[in-house]
């Protein structure tokens, strides 16, 4: 498996938005993305949990190249809260309910453009990670906060 | 732009190392800075299986502690 390209992220842009699908990168990705210096393994995207939107994501997924079996597809269509996929053209993790985050449309509303990359706000990003209280947020959490404050002071947010 | 100095005391201090690090980042464009930041590495049981899904991200996080390696982080702490 190679890392994730910008080429790479290119492809999920428009596939998803040639078919509608509702979502946001998150994570440190998303973070990336929002000009956060760092290194990360894979893609976090927060996907709208809804039937319609499950469907056009099964749909761009498999243009994107992900294998997806008939019951594999229909879990990832139903809007499981969180699925994982590594058999892909890049390490790939869906996540319909992000701890820290009230809803979808909450975070969409609050959210940030980059280059057509639709990205949670740093904000959201902070909360998901302290929310998680994992072991690795931890070590992130201050130089994300420290990036917040520098973009406040870019006027970027 | 005058700044009022009651202002700058407001202003949150960032480590200078980081701020250089943001303002280097900053002049970079988006494919590079992509570039510099996805990496692969494997990582031992997460990696072992193609395809998980959680009906929660409490049983998400629950499968994480009970079987993934410590040093990965990914336990709460």
């Amino acid at each position: 498996m190679a890392a994730f390209e910008y080429r790479q992220a290119e492809e999920v842009r428009d596939a998803f938005a040639r078919h509608g699908v509702e979502y946001l990168f998150l994570g440190k990705s998303g973070a990336i993305l929002l000009g956060f210096p760092d290194t990360t393994q894979d893609v976090d995207v927060f996907v709208k949990p809804s039937e319609t939107n499950g469907k056009a994501l099964v749909a761009a997924l498999g243009e994107l190249g992900f294998v997806l079996t008939t019951e594999r597809a229909a879990e990832v269509a139903r809007g499981k809260d969180f699925v994982q996929i590594r058999n892909g053209p890049f390490d790939l993790d869906l996540v319909f309910a992000p701890d820290g985050i009230e809803s979808f449309d909450d975070a969409s509303r609050r959210h940030l453009e980059v280059a057509g990359f639709p990205v949670c706000h740093i904000d959201d990003i902070i909360a998901s990670k302290e929310a998680a209280r994992r072991a690795k947020d931890r070590e992130s959490l201050p130089r994300l906060k420290s990036f917040r404050d520098y973009l406040r002071q870019q006027g970027r947010i | 732009m005058n700044q009022n100095p009651s202002d700058i005391s407001a202003a949150p201090e960032i480590p200078a190392e980081w701020l250089a690090e943001f303002e280097a980042a900053a002049r970079r464009p988006l494919e590079q800075r992509l570039r510099y930041a996805f990496i692969h590495t494997y990582k031992p049981v997460l990696d072992d299986e193609p395809f998980r899904a959680f009906d929660t991200m409490a049983d998400y996080r629950r499968w994480c502690e009970e079987n993934l390696p410590d040093w990965l982080g990914y336990g709460r702490v």
